[in-house]
């Protein structure tokens, strides 16, 4: 996708974004009493129209603009404007479960069986060796560093409790 | 004073104190020598430790992060001819150069001696500058610190990425999740949906681990990740210092490129990339042998090294004195000085001298524990440098979930910090800056409660707001900066228009 379409993209769904929020910011938020209360409205509702009216410079930039013979891409830039929709997905996932598994099943039991997941899943590790000693020693580690030296309390799970 | 300074004294030199800085430059200079892996996120990883912390070393925990970070920059920049951190990059220029000319030694010494010398000069300029600067703003009333807020906002969201109206979304983004929860005036429920959890808003640490970390830990984890893979072989290295001689040669290229650096930290928006590369032209400016630059010419790697470590003086000025961080890492410093009760400010000094005379201790502590660690432990980063990205992109995400959660014991902020994270990820590859996204954030609530205060004090009256001249200068320094740097792209994108239309024809 050119940088072009992609700001196209971008500004289209940031208009959208806008009227939503001010809509909703109209709908659920009491204005002030006047006098000087100018109430906890005004400020999300200008920011809203502050977003509308930014997205629609960003569109009539990009209409007014030539098109593109190739993609933007820049050596330097630590991205490149290229989107890993699976991997951002799988982090989605994996990090929610994590915090899933931390409530039910607490620190000790989530993190090696998500560590074990991320490896084996992401990075297609087939070690075992390094699969379960990084599993379990960056589990013990972390354990030992938070919660024993430093005092950070890192879950105990409601369904089991390991300490 | 002396008293204030004696006290200072005992809360920087306790061995937990030095032990936390100590930790913190390690950290720091690991997570700043491996390409990809930002101080910004060693940063917000290390916040949620300094909760367990006195102030003075939780604040220094934070800082050494900092100051290692800026400096561990340098090391893969030299050796790989990749910057750690995107303040080093000007170093890549000259250091990589010398170390394919067998001078990485050479280099990787004076680049640590420089670095110490710009962090303590713009340690120095800070410590008066920030008094200075205070006794101006003791005289802010809610009108001109609106007014400040609203220059120093601007200015982020102007200098920061290519585009100024990405810039200014990207602020606009951050000001908006800000008044997500619970007003602070009113008490009235804002953008909650219901939600207990969403009252007490979006976490401020929860989105900053979010933003910085997540993208990270994504880019590690795809496929076609670009950056470079370390190569296994590097030069068995260790730095050597440079002799007297080449230091007091360029000792007035140092003071110019601390004095560079300083004022361009002192400025919200900059940072260390634009210092070193400014520092960078100036010395092969200035240079007798402008040629040998590019070529492993050492006032190469002098320059933007020592620029780039006195930036971390010149961001603490407005951030001590007025309370507006420069970049995300100051934000992250700035946090942290709340969580501890130390609100920047002209009344930080007033009600909280001896912790802020324990801070600057702890800098200079920071860089002597970066000194030693860089001359005596630069086996070890270069060992870290062969650990694979992605294995470090895992234990990051264990640390980030342990973060996130340590803030307030709620599996929501994991749930918040991913959905941030990749939201975060998105934006950058559609070229959002993310820096104007966590300032908005920070400011955003002073910027509402300032407004809202001056409102009620004046009644209603908007005069209030150009009838005092300090306000007046501030909002037109505001429409300049954004006014200039419009300008500036608008000449950009005609310049472009006539190369296009020139190579058509």
């Amino acid at each position: 996708m050119t940088d072009q379409k992609r700001s196209f993209v971008l500004g289209s769904l940031l208009l959208l974004l806008a009227v939503v929020w001010t809509w909703l910011v109209i709908d659920t938020i009491p204005p002030g009493f006047g006098e000087g209360d100018i109430g906890a409205r005004a400020f999300p509702l200008i920011f809203g129209i502050f977003l509308g009216v930014l997205s629609l410079l960003l569109l009539i930039n990009v209409v007014r603009s030539k098109p593109e013979c190739e993609p933007d891409t820049d050596p330097n830039d630590s991205f490149q404007g290229v989107i890993h929709w699976l991997p951002a997905g799988l982090i989605l996932i994996e990090i929610s479960g994590y915090g899933y598994l931390l409530n039910t099943c607490g620190f000790v039991i989530a993190t090696p069986i998500v560590v074990l997941f991320v490896m084996f899943v992401n990075l297609r590790i087939r070690s075992a060796k390094l699969l379960f000693g990084m599993s379990i020693g960056l589990t013990l580690a972390c354990w030992l560093i938070f919660e024993k030296a430093l005092g950070i309390y890192l879950a105990n799970g409601s369904w089991i409790n390991i300490g | 004073m002396m008293e204030h300074f004696l006290d200072a004294f005992g809360l920087a030199f306790t061995p937990m104190s030095i032990a936390a800085i100590g930790l913190g430059s390690l950290v720091g200079l690991i997570f700043g020598s491996i390409p990809g892996l930002t101080f910004t996120v060693a940063l917000a990883l290390a916040l949620p430790i300094s909760f367990s912390l006195d102030a003075v070393p939780a604040i220094g925990l934070l800082l050494g992060t900092y100051i290692g970070g800026m400096t561990g920059g340098s090391v893969s920049a030299i050796l790989l001819g990749i910057p750690g951190t995107p303040s080093a990059a000007a170093t890549v220029l000259d250091g990589h150069p010398m170390t394919k000319n067998g001078d990485a030694s050479l280099a990787l010494g004076t680049a640590v001696i420089v670095s110490v010398f710009g962090g303590i000069f713009s340690l120095v300029v800070m410590i008066v500058s920030v008094d200075l600067v205070s006794k101006v703003a003791i005289g802010f009333g809610p009108a001109e610190i609106f007014a400040l807020v609203l220059f120093g906002f601007s200015t982020i969201c102007g200098l920061c990425g290519r585009s100024l109206t990405k810039g200014l979304i990207s602020g606009v983004l951050g000001l908006m999740i800000m008044t997500i929860g619970l007003d602070l005036i009113e008490g009235v429920p804002r953008m909650t949906f219901g939600s207990v959890n969403l009252l007490q808003g979006v976490n401020l640490l929860v989105a900053m681990i979010g933003l910085f970390a997540i993208p990270f830990i994504i880019e590690a984890f795809s496929e076609d990740a670009h950056l470079p893979k370390t190569p296994k072989k590097m030069a068995n290295v260790r730095p050597e210092l440079p002799s007297f001689r080449l230091v007091f040669r360029n000792i007035w290229l140092m003071i110019r490129c601390s004095l560079i650096g300083t004022g361009i930290g002192a400025i919200p928006g900059t940072g260390g990339a634009i210092a070193s590369f400014l520092a960078y032209d100036h010395a092969k400016r200035f240079s007798k042998k402008p040629e040998t630059f590019g070529k492993g010419n050492i006032e190469g790697v002098i320059a933007p090294e020592t620029a780039n470590n006195a930036v971390t003086g010149g961001t603490l000025i407005p951030l001590l004195s007025l309370g507006i961080p420069g970049d995300p890492a100051t934000a992250i410093v700035l946090a942290g000085l709340m969580i501890h009760g130390l609100v920047p400010g002209p009344a930080l000094f007033m009600n909280h001298a001896s912790e802020v005379y324990g801070i600057y201790i702890a800098v200079v502590l920071a860089y002597m524990w970066v000194l030693g660690l860089q001359l005596l432990g630069i086996r070890l980063f270069v060992h870290v440098l062969r650990v694979p990205r992605e294995i470090l992109a895992v234990v990051v995400l264990v640390l980030c979930v342990i973060g996130a959660y340590s803030i307030r014991n709620s599996a929501f902020d994991i749930y918040s910090m991913a959905a941030i994270g990749v939201a975060a990820y998105v934006l950058v590859a559609v070229r959002i800056p993310i820096t104007p996204i966590i300032l908005g954030m920070v400011l955003g609530p002073t910027l509402e409660n300032e407004f809202r205060t001056a409102m009620m004090l004046s009644e209603g009256k908007v005069d209030i707001f150009y009838t005092s001249p300090t306000v007046v200068v501030f909002f037109i320094l505001a429409a300049l900066v954004i006014g200039l740097q419009g300008l500036s792209e608008l000449r950009a994108k005609s310049k472009t228009k006539q190369k296009v239309e020139v190579s058509d024809a």
